[in-house]
């Protein structure tokens, strides 16, 4: 924290720049629209709720680059978002939420998730999966509206 | 001025809760976003399969009807929690250039969906056929600009502010 107690953010471009800062929110939701849509789609499919003809793996694999464009999109806007003003997200409620939340998130991803859904095409374990990585990225998302209001 | 059934609108003892409290609002923006989050991407990956570009293991048809009733649900929960958001504001909203950018995109997205209706409609011929037609690439890439159009006048709608009047930050914030 102390790291960004000396920087200065007012001359960042995205506080000098009048489009900067927008054009970094559209990107970063474009970027999660893609990331959590992708992984959406897994998820419909190992809840048991559609896209049955296709296997969980098959969809993961077909996901996989497309995932991680969304989701490297979303890494790169959100700390240039983070940017604009380092010690005021460093404090924020919202913010450590949904920081808490994405690693979390990311690691059971690429983990967990990874195994069942490669693994597994119904059951308990496929819904249990399901509905986790569900419930993580919502909660990171909620997280990330909750910054404006805490 | 907005008109007075603009302000009235706003008035109401609904619309006036929702805005003024530091919870619904949020929570209401959170799953307007949380749909966007869930189904906007279901949208590109269905043009994007269209296009040839994304998951071309598998049918067409598969992606395109199996999506369909998720994109539905999807588009049901943010534009429910959309018309919610600018309900409670719509004063405030109504000289907001942006936000009249948004609803003719809308409008363009549903003449988009009239004119390509036989795209969709008899979408397993796509499985069928050797290429995609042109058409059908045509619809999925219109498809994609006006969504992420929608997207980008959306989140500008929060940076705009009517010239000469101080600003009330807490009611301009997103």
């Amino acid at each position: 924290m102390a790291l960004f107690l000396a920087y200065d953010p007012s001359s960042n471009p995205l506080n000098t720049n009048e489009w900067a800062f927008p054009v970094c929110e559209v990107l970063h939701i474009l970027g999660f629209a893609v990331g959590i849509g992708t992984i959406t789609m897994v998820n419909i499919r190992l809840l048991g709720l559609g896209l049955k003809k296709e296997s969980p793996a098959d969809l993961w694999k077909g996901t996989f680059p497309w995932t991680l464009a969304g989701l490297a999109l979303v890494l790169i806007t959100g700390p240039l978002i983070f940017s604009s003003d380092p010690n005021m997200y460093l404090r924020n409620e919202g913010f450590r939420f949904k920081i808490t939340m994405l690693v979390l998130a990311l690691l059971y991803h690429y983990t967990i998730y990874r195994w069942v859904a490669l693994n597994k095409t119904s059951g308990g374990a496929a819904v249990m999966a399901g509905l986790i990585s569900l419930l993580l990225w919502i909660s990171v998302v909620f997280g990330g509206i909750f910054i404006a209001f805490v | 001025m907005p008109p007075e059934f603009v302000q009235a609108l706003q008035d109401m003892s609904i619309a006036t809760a929702l805005r003024e409290s530091a919870l619904v609002f949020p929570v209401i923006l959170s799953l307007h976003l949380t749909g966007m989050g869930l189904f906007g991407g279901l949208i590109l990956m269905t043009d994007l399969r269209i296009l040839g570009i994304a998951l071309t293991k598998h049918p067409v048809s598969d992606i395109v009807n199996g999506l369909r009733p998720w994109k539905h649900l999807g588009l049901t929960l943010t534009a429910t929690c959309g018309a919610l958001l600018l309900w409670s504001k719509a004063a405030i909203y109504y000289p907001n250039p942006y936000l009249w950018i948004k609803l003719t995109l809308f409008a363009l997205i549903i003449i988009h969906s009239l004119v390509f209706r036989g795209v969709y409609r008899n979408i397993g011929d796509l499985d069928r056929s050797p290429a995609i037609p042109g058409r059908a690439k045509l619809a999925a890439a219109l498809s994609i600009v006006l969504w992420i159009s929608v997207v980008t006048a959306g989140r500008w709608i929060g940076y705009w502010e009517p010239k000469g009047a101080p600003v009330n930050a807490a009611q301009v914030v997103n």
